[in-house]
């Protein structure tokens, strides 16, 4: 009888006590952890957004395509709060690498491994979106001031254009460093690509035969064609 | 080096100068030969006693300028009708360095003028149909006898010419520095030793200055640094087209670029700077017919309408809310209705002086998003004053003068906020 209690009964008991001695630990230890990142976490967002606020980080942004994306996405209040925000954001990864570190797993460890390797590619990754993103403002910008000034009906279409073109490669070259999806992705885009280009040709052919056989006589002949602005200016 | 070797051997040889009349040309060989002879003509008529020299300073012309320059026919007696012997002006044509432009010819014939020692040195324009050899004293005089360091022109233009001088250039000039110099960038200028020495010295000569930006650069720097400045009386001014290759942008863009530049430069001087006075103007005033201007007012307020309804995310990075309502009241009227009032240009030039000084954007796309606002103020002005004579016309650019002096304050908040606007 006594046997058979201490199979059904005891032994499993002690069993769960091994267990529990081995993870109880381990939870606590991720639970402070959490708790003491999470704090670090917020000082460190109310610490850059201090930082930011006496660099006058709002200022430095406020023309470029950073600003208004921003305030487009309406989730904060200004620039320093996004770069607080975002601050904070790394600070978490990194406590809840952390954790996941300190439960000691194989499949936690292995998680961590292969998260710490994809850093440098994400970080690349996000620079060439930052960078994309405000060469993409920057130029489309450009092309809508050099359209609006030579008074162009479609100048907002054109800058428009410029800008998803430009956004579209940054983001097939920034998920390429990924590596997601990248024959897919790459296939993708010729295809959309040459199919604007092909749909942007034969729109212009059928509906501009006119515009462009002009617009090739004004260049081939030695006198343009375009009407002179009779105002001296200066 | 801004001279030559072959060009600094030249002037070595002819010692030291009285006046130096120095012609920037590119590609102006069908007047560059009659500016020449109205300066030789001048220089001879009017300075007899003097050391002169004419020196053409050439961005690579291809259509033959430099030769003009040599075959213009200079014989005084001819062209002057005198009875006395004048000694022949000597001439030097020499390409310059630099960036292709006004400015960077400004800069080789200054070099020449301070190798040379010149008291003074008169620039014309090569492209003038109107100039005589009576322009050439009115500008080196006032400098040799009257001890006078920057003497501007003062022409008479017909009402719809010079727009950007008239809604900029003028009444900003005389607000920031305080004197009612009435063409800053008209393009003939005389000037002493001294400043063409001091222009030569500063380091500016690789910025927009070097292109069109150079007229309102010295202007400025000579109201600024405390010269003497004067203006005087040259009649009609009758020109060429200006440069084929160049567009309203990059004049605007290039002229506007200098003055807010300059703005920065002497922040410290015209921040202090209270009413303005008018400056000692020479040569007898008299009138004379101007050739009439075509303008395609629709075309200039399409122009404007587009701008507000295409760049109004960019208007709202550095202009005000009041001041965008103000320009899209404007937009809504038709026919010649359509206004954009002093008061709001008035301020709409302070907020973009403002924004670029605060870098509010980049710099360059907010000078050229004015483009349609400017074209817009333009076509308001001609509208204004289509049925005005050339006395109400004069009368309305000194009111709108007035209230940029009235408005200075609001400048002063606008560029010393320490602020983003939003």
């Amino acid at each position: 009888m006594q046997g058979i209690l201490q199979k059904t009964i005891f032994e499993p008991f002690e069993r769960l006590a091994q267990q529990m001695a081995h993870v109880v630990p381990v939870l606590v230890t991720v639970l402070f952890v959490l708790l003491a990142g999470g704090a670090v976490a917020y000082l460190t967002r109310r610490v850059t957004y201090r930082a930011l606020t006496l660099l006058k980080f709002d200022r430095l942004v406020a023309g470029t395509g950073l600003a208004g994306a921003i305030e487009r996405t309406g989730l904060f209040r200004s620039p320093s709060e996004f770069g607080a925000r975002v601050a904070q954001g790394t600070i978490w990864v990194f406590i809840v690498l952390f954790a996941l570190s300190a439960a000691g797993t194989q499949v936690t460890d292995a998680l961590v491994a292969r998260f710490i390797n994809y850093i440098p590619d994400f970080v690349t990754a996000v620079l060439v979106l930052l960078l994309g993103s405000a060469l993409s403002q920057f130029l489309s910008r450009s092309a809508l001031l050099a359209a609006v000034n030579a008074q162009w009906a479609g100048a907002r279409f054109l800058a428009g254009s410029v800008r998803v073109l430009l956004m579209s490669l940054t983001v097939v070259v920034a998920l390429e460093q990924l590596r997601i999806g990248r024959t897919a992705l790459l296939v993708s885009f010729a295809i959309l690509f040459a199919g604007i280009v092909i749909a942007g040709a034969i729109a212009f052919g059928l509906g501009g035969r006119d515009i462009a056989r002009e617009w090739l006589e004004s260049r081939i002949k030695s006198e343009p064609t375009r009407e002179k602005d009779p105002l001296q200016h200066l | 080096m801004v001279l030559e070797a072959d060009l600094s051997a030249r002037i070595g040889d002819i010692g030291a100068v009285d006046i130096v009349a120095g012609i920037p040309s590119f590609n102006n060989a069908r007047t560059i030969g009659h500016v020449v002879q109205a300066v030789a003509g001048g220089l001879a008529k009017y300075f007899p006693d003097r050391k002169s020299i004419i020196v053409n300073s050439d961005g690579g012309s291809t259509d033959g300028t430099q030769e003009a320059v040599v075959a213009a026919d200079v014989d005084s007696e001819s062209l002057l009708l005198l009875s006395h012997r004048v000694p022949t002006i000597q001439r030097i044509t020499t390409p310059y360095h630099g960036i292709p432009g006004k400015g960077s010819a400004f800069r080789t014939i200054f070099a020449v003028a301070e190798r040379l020692t010149a008291r003074a040195c008169v620039v014309f324009d090569s492209d003038l149909r109107s100039i005589t050899p009576h322009w050439v004293e009115l500008l080196a005089a006032p400098v040799l006898d009257r001890e006078f360091d920057y003497i501007a022109p003062f022409y008479l233009r017909h009402k719809y010419d010079g727009t950007i001088t008239n809604s900029i250039i003028y009444p900003m000039t005389r607000t920031l520095f305080g004197k009612r110099v009435r063409q800053p960038i008209g393009g003939d200028f005389g000037l002493s030793g001294r400043v063409a020495s001091r222009f030569l010295s500063k380091d500016v000569w690789e910025t927009d200055v070097a292109r069109y930006g150079i007229d309102i650069w010295m202007t400025l720097t000579a109201m600024a640094e405390g010269f003497r400045v004067g203006q005087s009386y040259l009649g009609a001014k009758l020109h060429d087209a200006k440069d084929p290759g160049a567009d309203l942008t990059a004049m605007f863009r290039q002229v506007v670029t200098s003055l807010f530049g300059l703005m920065e430069t002497y922040e410290d001087v015209w921040q202090r700077v209270g009413a303005s006075e008018p400056v000692p103007m020479f040569g007898l005033p008299f009138d004379v017919g101007l050739e009439p201007i075509p303008v395609d007012v629709e075309r200039m307020k399409r122009a404007y309408q587009q701008g507000l309804r295409d760049l109004d995310s960019i208007y709202r990075s550095f202009l005000s809310e009041s001041t965008l309502e103000g320009l899209g009241d404007a937009a809504g009227r038709t026919g010649d209705d359509f206004r954009v009032s002093d008061g709001l240009w008035v301020r709409l030039v302070y907020e973009v002086a403002a924004g670029y000084h605060r870098r509010l954007l980049d710099r360059d796309h907010l000078l050229r998003s004015l483009i349609p606002l400017y074209l817009g103020r333009t076509a308001s002005f001609v509208l204004d004053v289509r049925e005005a004579d050339a006395v109400l016309v004069e009368a309305k650019i000194e009111t709108l003068a007035r209230e940029f002096e009235t408005q200075k304050p609001y400048l002063l908040e606008q560029w010393n906020a320490a602020t983003p606007r939003r």
